[in-house]
């Protein structure tokens, strides 16, 4: 770790660091300033001192630069408020709880993701213009055309009913979370429209490798076949690959919120639109927190992956 | 070849004397292929070999090293790992002892510093050094036989010359034969006791350094020789270029296939091209007329 | 090419030595590549249906579209109803033909105002460099950190969910792809000698941005904006899926995919209408986006 990637990685979170405030105090002072009595509406309390209460309690009834204050405040310390829903539920342990759920569905997913991608880049490089190739590549482009709700369609339909009948009632497949193997369907989902697009490019970036000097180079060396292909060509092919893990990774982030919302998972995705729709404004800018902060880690994480493939790179 | 011999392949590019080196090793890209003929290494004939002896056979026994050594070297591992990896992959040494050998190798064609060199990356070095690098990575096995493939095209001149010289040297002293396959006579004539010259994709003449430089048969060969300047020479007179470009491969004139450029061409060069025959002892060409003839008949130079 | 006396090349060799290929100009090659993938030709196609059904759509639709109960609900394709009828009883055909229309629309419109941002952001900070492009890409960077549904979202509920905004939701959000592309595009053909010379010859910059730079990137430019019509239509249809795109009785693809979800096993022709549309759409535009790419694709001259 040099000084110039330790100074590099510092640099990138204070960016992330104020990416996510700037962006939070953004949907903050456009939430109190353009729909200041809304927060209660659905419940009017039955007599103005328990409203007044109540917006006391919530710092409703200050003027805004100093609601912010207060909000800015609590955020430094790592406290995000109280929901104004579910009074009494404090907002930051919600929400790390809900992350860990969404991280996990995410990180699934990229394991999907890449595993499934490279693989069918890989052969399809392999076995240029073969059928092999021609299914790989096919399935690819089927796949990130379709948006990942249809996908979970498909293998909602796919695992609940067919599986049920082929099976005579042996397997059934639950919508929901909590038993190891209802992270499949979702995560598949969610990471088959992506694998897509890392098989187009892995393909695309072996052929182009394999007719490189180097690895002529290499069986000139009279190396073995697997060292050349893996240690040589797609070493190098990797490369472009990582490229576009970041947005990827983001993607990904971005697919989660649909996905929780089809199948019910309780993560950061389906907080935010329970959230929204309940007007519960203290969660959703807390949501805004947390999800600008995972997007800038992970982006982060890819970023610091590059040098380790590719030792021209350097922070 | 006989053993410890250098020979030099000659030609302009597209003459075909990358392929014919490639396909000593079987390395002809696609869609190439080698249709007929024999590789005959040692009496085992290389192009029929299954892929576990033609395995063993590159980089052991023949090794090859290319133009570009930016190029051919992997850009993301470590110099030293790759000479390493060379070594592992045939049975002559083992993983120990190839480890150590990595920085004498480095140290043999003289690589300043060799012990700090082998930890760096392709792109840390210079370009002589690289392809010093390149000829540590093919002689790490000790071959018979190592094929240079322009090896100092890439390079300054400065720099080729010290190339041509570590390569004179290690033929020297290890008995190692070299194929130096260029464009550049004088570096031939630096280093090889004999020449081939290609043309279209054939061998228009071979024969020794000296037979071939003091009296070329073939019009293609005069012709490149006399293109080059000679600060020796107390005549200045006008360098002779070889008018026209070469043939397209895929499109190929009728008999010689020198013809449409040759000076001293005759009816039946449009038509039959030429076997190739002994002219003298130990000189092949492929001409109808040859440059004895041809200069006895008309008045040039 | 000196010539000596008595070796003049016969007549019938002349022509032996070089024939120069036709000149055909970047476009005239592209197009012709483009026309021989046989994808992109599909994808055209495939838009060329999409963008007809749209505008018919205004005109005339089988059943209204916004009309329930024209006949029982969740029924099966038949020769009335050639998709069938969704859980409302709506007609389906009828609807995805409007979906056409608003897929187009929130595409089409997202792709002008995302090139409208990109394109002049990416020129100023490729060209003018220094303080500007600083500026633009700590922009383009922090841009990137913010999560974009999430963002679409919100302004869509606080602003209103019209189509216009929904548009602008989206490229608001994803400007900076087609502003990366460009700046880059710049950086390089800024360095370039008929730049070189236009400057010498004393035009101002604004010319040269308009007349040299901006040509010159027009290709990649092309293949991004191609590219950047499904991504706004896929984002249009994750929006209404969540029931949070243009309000019903508007007909959206992904609405509908999200209204037929819950009778996914008797009846799924409700979801798999538009899913399939939706597909097919995004297919088309994403060919013939790569077939833009490989045919201007320099490296890949024939």
């Amino acid at each position: 770790m040099t000084r110039g990637t330790l100074i590099y990685i510092v640099q990138r979170l204070l960016l992330i660091s104020f990416t996510a405030i700037a962006i939070s105090s953004i949907v903050f002072i456009g939430e109190h300033a353009l729909l200041p009595g809304d927060a209660f509406v659905s419940e009017r309390p039955h007599n103005p001192r328990e409203l007044a209460m109540l917006l006391h309690h919530f710092h409703l009834d200050l003027p805004l630069p100093q609601q912010y204050q207060v909000w800015v405040t609590g955020v430094l310390h790592g406290d995000l408020g109280e929901s104004l829903v579910n009074r009494g539920v404090q907002i930051t342990p919600l929400l790390v709880r809900e992350l860990g759920t969404s991280a996990e569905l995410g990180a699934a997913a990229l394991v999907f993701t890449v595993g499934l991608g490279l693989l069918l880049g890989l052969f399809a490089a392999l076995k240029q213009n073969t059928w092999i190739d021609y299914v790989a590549s096919s399935t690819a482009v089927v796949g990130y055309s379709m948006p990942s709700f249809v996908i979970a369609t498909v293998l909602v339909l796919l695992t609940g009913k067919l599986l049920y009948i082929w099976t005579n009632g042996a397997f059934y497949y639950e919508i929901g979370w909590g038993k190891p193997t209802q992270i499949l369907v979702p995560a598949i989902a969610l990471g088959f429209p992506y694998a897509s697009i890392v098989a187009r490019l892995t393909r695309a970036s072996m052929l182009e490798v394999i007719r490189q000097d180097y690895v002529r180079t290499a069986w000139a060396k009279g190396l073995r076949p697997r060292i050349v292909i893996i240690r040589h060509a797609l070493r190098n092919a990797l490369i472009p690959v990582v490229t576009i893990l970041g947005p990827l990774a983001t993607g990904i982030l971005t697919g989660v919120v649909v996905i929780e919302n089809i199948f019910g998972i309780p993560g950061l995705g389906k907080e935010f639109i329970d959230s929204i729709l309940n007007r519960d404004y203290n969660i959703v800018i807390g949501v805004f927190t947390f999800y600008a902060a995972l997007v800038g880690l992970v982006n982060l994480g890819v970023d610091l992956l590059y040098p380790v493939l590719d030792p021209r790179i350097r922070y | 070849m006989a053993e410890g011999e250098t020979v030099g392949i000659v030609g302009e590019s597209g003459s075909g004397k990358s392929v014919t080196a490639l396909s000593l090793l079987r390395l002809v890209p696609e869609p190439g292929r080698v249709v007929d003929g024999h590789v005959m290494f040692r009496s085992a004939d290389v192009l029929k070999m299954d892929h576990e002896e033609l395995r063993e056979f590159r980089g052991s026994d023949v090794a090859m090293i290319f133009q570009d050594p930016m190029s051919s070297m992997n850009p993301v591992l470590r110099v030293g790992f790759q000479i390493e990896e060379a070594m592992d992959a045939h049975q002559r040494f083992t993983h120990k002892q190839a480890k150590e050998r990595i920085v004498p190798m480095l140290e043999t064609v003289r690589i300043p510093a060799a012990g700090q060199r082998a930890k760096d990356y392709p792109h840390q070095f210079s370009g002589g050094m690289r392809q010093r690098a390149m000829i540590a990575m093919g002689l790490s096995n000790e071959p018979s036989l190592l094929i240079a493939d322009e090896p100092t095209t890439a390079l300054d001149v400065t720099v080729q010359a010290s190339i041509i010289e570590l390569l004179r040297d290690l033929n020297r002293e290890r008995g190692m034969a070299i194929i130096l396959i260029t464009h550049n006579l004088a570096v031939v004539a630096s280093l090889c006791t004999r020449v081939i010259v290609m043309y279209a994709g054939r061998i228009v003449e071979s024969g020794t350094t000296r037979q071939i430089f003091n009296s070329p048969q073939h019009p293609y060969t005069w012709s490149l020789l006399r293109s080059l300047p000679r600060v020796d020479e107390l005549k200045h007179d006008r360098l002779l270029n070889i008018r026209g470009l070469p043939p397209d491969m895929t499109n190929l004139p009728t008999g010689c296939k020198f013809h449409p450029r040759c000076r001293f061409r005759v009816e039946r060069c449009f038509r039959e091209e030429p076997p190739l025959e002994e002219v003298d002892p130990g000189q092949l060409a492929r001409c109808w007329v040859l440059m004895r003839n041809a200069l006895k008949d008309e008045d040039h130079d | 090419m000196a010539s000596l006396p008595g070796t003049a090349l016969p007549e019938e060799y002349v022509s032996d030595v070089y024939e120069m290929p036709e000149q055909v100009t970047l476009w005239q090659d592209a197009w012709r590549r483009v026309r021989r993938n046989k994808l992109a030709l599909v994808g055209t196609t495939i838009i060329g249906i999409l963008v007809l059904t749209a505008v018919v759509s205004v005109f005339w639709t089988p059943y209204p579209v916004w009309k329930q109960a024209v006949g029982p609900t969740y029924a099966g394709i038949s020769a009335q109803h050639w998709l069938g009828l969704d859980a409302s009883g709506r007609d389906i055909f009828s609807r995805i033909m409007g979906g056409a229309l608003i897929s187009l629309q929130v595409g089409v419109g997202t792709m002008l105002i995302v090139s409208a941002i990109g394109i002049v952001m990416g020129l100023l900070a490729g060209f003018y460099r220094g303080a500007i492009d600083a500026v633009i890409s700590l922009a383009i960077n922090i841009w990137y950190g913010i999560p974009d549904l999430l963002v679409v979202i919100l302004l869509v509920l606080l602003f209103g969910r019209s189509l216009a905004n929904i548009a602008f939701a989206i490229a608001i959000t994803r400007w900076m792809d087609m502003a990366r592309l460009v700046r880059g595009q710049t950086f390089a053909l800024r360095e370039r000698e008929f730049v070189e010379a236009a400057r010498s010859t004393g035009t101002r910059n604004l010319v040269i941005i308009a007349r040299h730079i901006f040509p010159n990137a027009l290709g990649p430019i092309l293949v991004q904006a191609t590219y950047a019509v499904p991504q706004a239509i896929l984002f249009e249809a994750f929006l209404s899926y969540l029931g949070l795109g243009v309000p019903p009785p508007t007909p959206s693809w992904g609405a509908m995919a999200a209204d037929g979800f819950h009778a996914l096993e008797l009846a799924p022709h409700i979801v798999l209408a538009p899913a399939i549309a939706l597909s097919l759409t995004l297919m088309a535009f994403n060919f013939v986006g790569d077939g833009l790419r490989d045919a201007l694709d320099p490296r890949m001259r024939r």
